[in-house]
């Protein structure tokens, strides 16, 4: 390639995933610091460097990836979801625990974690099945059966690390994907039933212990012995007394008086909120919803449907990851331990931001490159 | 057929719905946020700076202990601590002053506890000094405004009411460390802090979740200098929050008789020993102390260095429960055993006697009997009441030491009780098989000559010598240590009940088990019978003294006076008796280490026990027992001195006599 040739590459580039991407990154790292600078412990209060060097990495392999061409991806997904169910499988045979669950495998120096994987697995599986499979018809019972068990082989996996947070997430996934994909309306309706119903079932017969307790502290946080209870509320204060303008960077008292357990992890949008206020917040989530629309964007302006399947499923995953995460420190939701995305402190989940950021950029660049 | 192209635009319409759904989250997300941060904010400001909600927890009032008549041996009385809460503490220099006068320590400790605590959250109360008392509790909470940060926390002390006795059986509590609170926290999944306070030891270890009952908390306000404010059950701003009491432990009542375990604590006086004492019947544990111990509620109320020091620097090691924690060579006490093994064998019968000689020889080794001179024909009553040495070692050469072991384990010996307590110990019996595993050696028959007589390998827990001996008494009923009767709420609301458990039934002949018990009678009430001199009078005891040899020894050394060897190389006394003979009640087993004698050391801590029974149980029984034996006693005395003066007189007739037929001669 000559000279002229890579400008012009890069003139088509579609910068846009990624400089939003970075833009919400450096507003948490800087979140990330405050969060845990009044830490006693050494170890914590280097976490944004730490978080600094996974972005780096993340941003190193989303940029690789954006390379690929989107066929590649349409060509391998099968073959990617298959070694992902094994890996799944590997976890649950040996894998490591933490906190009470398996979730992740060691790969030598490299803690490999499946369900983060499982993530990206499923948009590209279920994007290269909706593209095949009568992309023209609507979607009914029928049409629904191979794609459900396809999504459920691993989240039930999942579900038995246990991991029920990412096992939801796949399926909203699932549930976004297939609405994307024109699921009839009565279809829509029936699954809602069946999701209450079964809802209920899991609540009373499948969840763990500490699963229910989170469920209950939700509808009634006084009722928690041991102050999960506790968190909720603290964590309102926290955002509550950010008022408008915030109390400033680095001003944060429930940071830094530790009242808020995992401050650096679930709980990074309280300190936020605490320090910039409501005016701070609008910005942050404004920033998300033009991320989340240009994704929608994307969507509509790809010339394959597999292409615009895949748009819709990262933008979901990247959506309910932030929805969700927002709705628990508020109150709005209980309490399910989903990071922020690009703000909350996590190796894994950056990396997984990462390469869906790269695919999408591969995606939009595949339209005028490829 | 459509293009790909056309194929999404098809679905223009259900991104539409995604996006305006999008748009309706964001619309739900400000709309929280502004009832959060601008319609309340003002509310959560305040509370975010000046005001904390804290959390309170609420102790759970940790359940009693009563003895089997329901006499309260644990209770419960509140204390006080000087606690600082880094993140209210202001001026500090000026406030640790004022405090560490009121307290009367140091600046510099207190700065030292500070820094010590310094890794953990900033809200969390340091201890600063425990157990203050009321005078000190009203400065603090007086010059409270001049002291922000200092607070006064009420703390619930648990006391021993008999202190000392019967530590070990009951435990202690103190705060859970570092090490152990990830296993706990795992073995009993509930989420231990450090702080609190667990069952370390006894049944306060063993029935700690029993015991320990349910925290409750409570929120309050409280302000900046962590005084609180007023309860928040009434607010507002947190409803739906629910404060939550206590739910305090269960009661254990146990076995135990609180009077026998003081009379057995004070027969132990100034020795270094252990005393059990069981149902016949039942297999319930009436009393079990080990000397020396240590004073649990010191534990309780914050232990001091001074006191653990000299509890850990303390070489007879008064943490140790010797009655299941150490195990001993039974000595004489073990030949019950073999006698039985004897008889059941066909060795020997009852009434057969075997000719006993000073010493014993098998190759070219000699065994001395401990009487010099020897005992001379001996039958299987005399083996046991004169503790005739040679006898059993006759035996030895024919009873298989596998065959003495299979006898050994049916009455519970080199066995785990399985009473319920931690690090109970199993002792020993040796095998064959134990023997080549552990050395690589063959048995050799020299070995089952010491074994027989309770030396050598075999070690068993006082423990088990009162299980053993009890089953002796019963017709060879083996029960597990039962201590503990039940576990009952506040509202005496029983729990859980505990019943009897037979662990299984010796195949003995009871023919043969009373030719053994009657020998047992004849060690404490034939007038040569060991334990003769020390019985008392109104048990009806039988039983059998030992001593139990704590290293080997030269023949020389073997007839030495005990008194006069250094401490350590003294032999242990043994004595394990039951009472009355012929209808058994409780069996009691002592040992009370380098005592030099089972039958001085040793018979007077049994006896002291099974006398406080008797009196307290069957006192009409005893009435009558302790005339009668009186009589015999008293009686035989008259005999023994008449006769020693008729001996005196005739030998002085005999001299006279002879000098006189000197005389004779002389003339």
């Amino acid at each position: 390639m000559n000279r002229s040739a890579i400008v012009d590459f890069f003139k088509k580039y579609d910068f846009t995933f990624f400089g939003i991407s970075i833009a919400i990154f450096i507003m948490g790292v800087f979140n990330l610091y405050s969060a845990t600078h009044a830490s006693s412990s050494s170890a914590m209060a280097d976490l944004f460097k730490v978080q600094s060097g996974w972005f780096a990495l993340s941003l190193v392999i989303g940029f690789g990836i954006s390379f690929i061409n989107p066929k590649t991806f349409f060509r391998y997904s099968y073959l990617f979801y298959i070694v992902n169910v094994i890996l799944l499988v590997l976890v649950l045979v040996l894998g490591h625990k933490g906190m009470g669950a398996q979730r992740w495998i060691l790969l030598g120096p490299i803690r490999l974690q499946p369900s983060e994987i499982t993530k990206i697995a499923v948009i590209l599986v279920l994007g290269r099945w909706y593209s095949k499979s009568y992309p023209d018809r609507e979607l009914g019972f029928k049409e629904l059966i191979i794609p459900a068990i396809i999504v459920m082989i691993p989240t039930i996996l999942i579900v038995m690390e246990p991991d029920l947070g990412t096992g939801l997430l796949v399926m909203l996934i699932f549930l976004v994907v297939s609405f994307y994909r024109r699921l009839k309306w009565k279809m829509i309706g029936i699954l809602a039933v069946m999701a209450l119903v079964s809802g209920g079932v899991m609540y009373k017969f499948g969840l763990k212990e500490y699963q229910r307790k989170r469920i209950i502290t939700f509808l009634n946080p006084g009722a928690d012995a041991r102050g999960s209870g506790y968190n909720a509320i603290q964590s309102k204060i926290a955002i509550g007394s950010g008022q408008f303008a915030g109390k400033g960077f680095l001003k944060s008292s429930q940071a830094s008086l530790n009242y808020l357990p995992e401050n650096h992890t679930d709980f990074v949008f309280s300190i936020f909120n605490e320090e910039h206020g409501f005016i701070g917040s609008l910005i942050l989530i404004s920033l998300y919803m033009i991320l989340f629309f240009r994704y929608i964007w994307l969507a509509q302006s790809v010339p394959r449907m597999f292409d615009s399947v895949v748009a819709i499923g990262i933008m979901s995953l990247f959506f309910w990851h932030t929805f969700v995460n927002m709705g628990m420190v508020m109150g709005l939701m209980p309490i399910v331990g989903l990071p922020l995305p690009l703000m909350s402190y996590g190796g894994s989940s950056l990396v997984t931001f990462g390469i869906c950021t790269g695919v999408a950029t591969s995606i939009s660049n595949a339209r005028n490159l490829f | 057929m459509f293009g790909e192209d056309d194929l999404v635009r098809q679905h223009k319409s259900r991104a539409d719905v995604i996006g305006n759904i999008l748009i309706l989250c964001f619309v739900i997300i400000l709309a929280r946020l502004w009832y959060l941060q601008i319609y309340q904010g003002e509310l959560f400001y305040k509370f975010s700076l000046e005001n904390r909600l804290r959390k309170e927890v609420i102790k759970a009032p940790r359940g009693m202990i009563f003895s089997r008549n329901s006499q309260m041996l644990i209770h419960n009385i509140p204390r006080f601590d000087a606690v600082i809460i880094p993140q209210y503490l202001k001026n500090k220099n000026v406030t640790l002053k004022r405090l560490s006068k009121v307290l009367e320590m140091s600046e510099e400790d207190i700065k030292g506890i500070l820094k010590k605590n310094r890794g953990q959250a900033r809200y969390r109360a340091v201890t600063i000094k425990k157990n203050i008392t009321l005078k000190e509790v009203s400065v603090i909470e007086t010059e409270n405004s001049k002291m922000p940060g200092v607070r006064v926390q009420t703390f619930i002390s648990r006391e021993y009411r008999d202190g000392n006795v019967g530590a070990h059986l009951l435990g202690y509590i103190s705060e859970i460390n570092q090490r152990q609170l990830p296993k706990y926290r795992k073995r009993d999944s509930y989420d231990y802090k450090l702080g609190d306070f667990i069952g370390q030891a006894g049944i306060e270890e063993k029935f700690d979740l029993d015991l320990r009952g349910d925290d409750g908390y409570e929120f309050v306000e409280v302000d900046a200098r962590g005084r609180m404010r007023r309860n928040l059950r009434s607010s507002v701003l947190f409803a739906g929050i629910e404060n939550k009491e206590a739910t305090p432990g269960n009661n254990i009542r146990l076995t135990i008789d609180r009077d026998m375990q003081l009379s057995a604590f004070k027969a132990l006086e100034k020795k270094v020993g252990s005393a059990v004492a069981v149902d016949i019947n039942t297999g319930e544990i009436l009393a079990m102390v080990s000397r020396p111990a240590f004073d649990p509620t010191k534990f309780s109320r914050g232990l001091t260095k001074e006191y653990w020091d000299s509890l850990i620097t303390n070489e007879l090691n008064p943490l140790r429960d010797r009655t299941i924690q150490e195990h001993y060579p039974p000595g004489s006490t073990f030949k019950a055993i073999t006698a039985i093994a004897a008889l059941e064998e066909g060795i020997v019968k009852p009434d057969q006697e075997l000719k006993c000689g000073p010493t014993f020889r098998l190759g070219r080794r000699v065994f001395h009997d401990w009487k010099r001179g020897g005992h001379g024909p001996t039958d299987v009553y005399k083996s046991l009441r004169r503790s005739v040495d040679v006898y059993f070692y006759q035996i030895a050469t024919q009873l298989d030491i596998d065959k003495l072991a299979e006898y050994a384990r049916m009455f519970g010996l080199g066995e785990k009780t399985g009473i319920p307590l931690s690090r109970e110990t199993s002792g020993l019996i040796p095998t064959k098989e134990w023997k080549l595993k552990r050395s690589g050696e063959e048995w050799q028959l020299g070995e089952t000559v010491s074994c027989v007589i309770g030396q050598s390998y075999v070690l068993t827990t006082p423990l088990q010598l009162a299980m053993a001996y009890a089953a002796i008494a019963n017709g060879g009923i083996l029960y597990r240590p039962h201590l503990i009767k039940e576990i009952f709420t506040n509202n005496g609301e029983i729990i859980k009940k505990f019943e009897p458990e037979v662990v299984s039934k010796a195949t003995v002949d009871e023919k043969n088990l009373q030719a053994i018990r009657k020998g047992l009678y004849q060690v404490a009430n034939h007038p040569r019978g060991t334990a003769f001199w020390y019985k008392g009078f109104g048990l009806q005891m039988a039983g059998k003294t030992g001593t139990a040899q704590v290293r080997s020894m030269t023949s020389k050394e073997l007839f030495s006076k005990c008194e006069e060897m250094p401490y350590k190389d003294r032999n242990h006394g043994l004595f394990v008796g039951y009472a009355p003979f012929d209808n058994p009640q409780v069996a009691v087993a002592a040992v009370v280490e380098h005592g030099c004698h089972g039958s001085s050391a040793a018979v007077p801590v049994v006896r002291d026990v099974l006398t406080t029974y008797m009196k307290k149980y069957d006192a009409e029984t005893f009435a009558k027992n302790e005339k009668k034996e009186k009589e015999e006693y008293y009686s035989f005395i008259r005999k023994r001195t008449a006769a020693r003066k008729k001996a005196q007189e005739e030998a002085e007739a005999k001299k006279e006599a002879d000098e006189s037929s000197e005389e004779d001669a002389e003339e």
